[in-house]
């Protein structure tokens, strides 16, 4: 979201106006986000329709990638299962629609039940300690596939489930593709509001602190099991609206959609795109959506080689995946530049978009607390 | 009854198979502190090494041999390269690492060697024999056999010789390895080794059975992961014993639970999983853990 540069910067150690770097202006600040709510309004007017749907696809993923993120990149609780509850989303759903069920119940339900499922798995999970969650969550899109298989009754097993709704209303005169890009965008954009607010209040900071090292948490009357399972249900309740937005823009689900491999790539595509970020979460999700486009377009073979290496090269020089990629390069200029005297823009690290790595929100926390 | 033993011996011969990647698992994690989640795909690779020897026309158990030998070098490598810079930082970001490293081995198997199933010679002969009126499959027997040795070795190498001394010594306190003038580095190299050959004795058993795909071993993955939840991350037998049971309960739910079936095992460490952490946490053989702040 733009207005994830909005952070606060009110701090004591924010420079003197004269050095506040372009976007820090508080004119900018009130006024970017608006400039891209207007640019994200017109965009689907004028784009092609391809172009509509390849953006409403990474609208879904990048849903999906911002659940992860809240429980990997803000909780630093490695998940391998984010795919699972975009697939209960996504099979809720189809099956909601195919029975006629009122839309907005269908929505309820794709939200709740894997935000169930979630809560139910991380009672467990998280109750062993360090990599306890990672080690039991790659267990769910290995199960869930055949149990997606099996219950055939709803899911209509290998065969998969097909459904279509939302239809474009009369009055819009608008095509499929723009209407569906309009849903995306609405319901994504407040999911985005939505996280970013809670990421960025008093859970965002106990989801920090319990990152950063859990026994402060502990000590700080912040317990670790709580908000770990607390962390864990929304990411699978944002997994689900992103399965609700996938029938939406696919149309189509079958047990391939929670496959152990797409669950490692929506992971890597968080991890590209950044942790800890809600710039990284669209990031994620365009890499999830293009990447495998365009290495389709070379050689199909290649993916899974290129994303692995891919994923290993970032986390060897760009840990904060590629929404760090702005402030690696004004350090590296300010860097190098330094002997120039005082004429580089100082940049706090509240004035980049990517924000809630554990330094960072050990800091937020420390201020919270004064 | 006949066919009740013949399914506790097949999923022992499974149970096996679990056990000597969770084993591998376990070895490294006490080395160096990581879940490598890339265990069983480092196992395809030698299996498929393996398979790819043996189309040049070497024999099969030669084959198996020196699969092996490529595992031990490639689990240093990979160490020493690739999971050095992530062992003594964040441990979620070395998982997520080793996660990178499965993706790219399953990418290079496929590039390789396409993603269609290879048949892959069995080490075995596929008869039965008749025991006690009961008939087991050889195969089972055989593989449970040569793992259960693998393990006795590796038992010994570490109670038995210096350098499984040393690998002990680097497991339990890196530092004071090091003061004591260990090559903490090498070792480490050498535990990852050892834990990747555990691994390919394990891969080149089981790939006549599972055929060979880049990601044969990703249901594996999750009974090995199960496993060393189940046994205790500091207990190797337990480890062990956990797999067994994990096998041995697939393949007895596959046939007389109608609902879970032969599709529907993987389920079965999951369920049991849940039914463990809730009543057990630490683990059927595990300590708790107590960390001072």
């Amino acid at each position: 979201m733009a207005s994830a540069s909005s952070l606060s910067t009110s701090s004591p150690s924010t420079p003197s106006p004269a050095g506040q770097s372009f976007r820090q202006r508080p004119w900018v600040r009130m006024a970017f986000p608006l400039v891209v709510a207007v640019v994200l309004a017109v965009l689907p007017l004028v784009l092609p329709e391809f172009a509509n749907e390849t953006v409403a696809r990474i609208g879904v993923f990048a849903v999906a990638v911002l659940g992860l993120n809240v429980v990997m990149g803000y909780t630093g609780q490695v998940s391998l299962g984010q795919i699972f509850f975009l697939g209960v989303g996504a099979y809720v759903t189809a099956y909601g629609v195919q029975n006629d069920w009122n839309i907005v119940l269908v929505f309820v339900l794709a939200c709740l039940i894997p935000a169930v499922a979630g809560l139910i798995v991380a009672l467990a999970a998280a109750r062993l300690g360090g990599l306890a969650i990672a080690m039991v969550t790659v267990a769910l899109p290995i199960v869930g596939v055949p149990l997606a298989k099996r219950l055939s009754e709803f899911t209509g097993g290998s065969q998969g489930l097909s459904a279509r709704f939302a239809e474009t209303p009369e009055w819009t005169g608008l095509y499929d593709d723009q209407w569906q890009l309009y849903l995306v965008l609405v319901i994504g954009g407040v999911v985005f509001l939505l996280t970013r607010y809670l990421v960025r209040g008093k859970y965002g900071r106990a989801f920090a602190i319990v990152k950063g090292n859990e026994n402060v948490a502990s000590s700080m009357g912040i317990s670790p099991y709580r908000y770990k399972v607390l962390a864990f249900t929304i990411a699978s309740l944002i997994g689900g609206v992103s399965g609700f937005l996938y029938m939406l823009v696919i149309q189509y689900t079958s047990p391939e959609t929670m496959s152990f491999g797409h669950s490692i790539e929506l992971l890597a595509a968080m991890v590209i795109g950044g942790a800890g970020s809600i710039v990284g979460s669209i990031l994620g999700g365009a890499w999830y959506v293009l990447v495998p486009q365009l290495t389709n377009a070379v050689d199909a073979s290649l993916t899974a080689l290129l994303q692995g290496a891919v994923l290993l090269i970032v986390l060897f020089v760009l840990p904060g995946g590629l929404a760090s990629l702005p402030r690696v390069l004004a350090r590296g200029r300010r860097r190098s530049g330094a002997d120039r005297g005082p004429g580089a823009p100082p940049t706090t690290p509240s004035s980049t978009a990517g924000s809630g790595t554990a330094a960072e929100g050990s800091e937020r926390e420390r201020q919270g607390l004064a | 009854m006949g066919t009740f033993i013949q399914l506790v011996v097949d999923g022992l011969s499974t149970g096996s198979v679990y056990a000597a990647i969770a084993l591998a698992i376990v070895l490294v994690h006490q080395a160096t502190g990581l879940i490598n989640f890339a265990q069983g795909g480092m196992a395809v690779l030698a299996a498929y090494f393996a398979w790819w020897l043996t189309n040049q026309g070497l024999p099969l158990i030669v084959a198996i041999l020196l699969s092996i030998v490529f595992s031990f070098a490639l689990g240093a490598v990979v160490e020493r390269w690739l999971m050095r810079r992530f062992e003594r930082g964040d441990p979620d970001t070395a998982v997520v690492a080793t996660i990178g490293l499965l993706t790219l081995i399953t990418g290079i198997a496929g590039w390789l060697w396409t993603y269609n199933n290879q048949q892959f010679p069995s080490l075995f002969p596929l008869d039965t024999v008749s025991f006690l009126g009961v008939s087991v499959s050889i195969r089972s027997i055989g593989t449970t056999a040569v793992i259960v040795v693998a393990m006795i070795l590796l038992q010994a190498l570490f109670v038995g010789t210096k350098l499984g001394l040393a690998l002990r010594a680097v497991a339990i306190n890196p530092q004071s390895a090091a003061f004591s003038g260990l090559p903490v580095g090498r070792l480490l190299m050498v535990g990852w080794g050892l834990a990747a050959v555990l691994g390919a004795v394990a891969g080149a058993l089981v790939a006549p059975q599972l055929t060979l795909t880049p990601g044969m071993l990703d249901n594996a993955l999750v009974y090995a992961l199960a496993a060393v939840i189940l046994g205790g991350l500091t207990s190797p037998v337990g480890v062990v014993v956990a797999a067994w049971i994990i096998g041995v309960l697939e393949n007895l739910a596959a046939v007389y639970v109608p609902f879970i079936g032969y599709d529907l095992k993987v389920a079965v460490p999951f369920i049991l999983l849940f039914v463990v952490l809730i009543v057990r946490p630490q683990g059927l053989f595990g300590r708790k853990t107590v960390v001072r702040v």
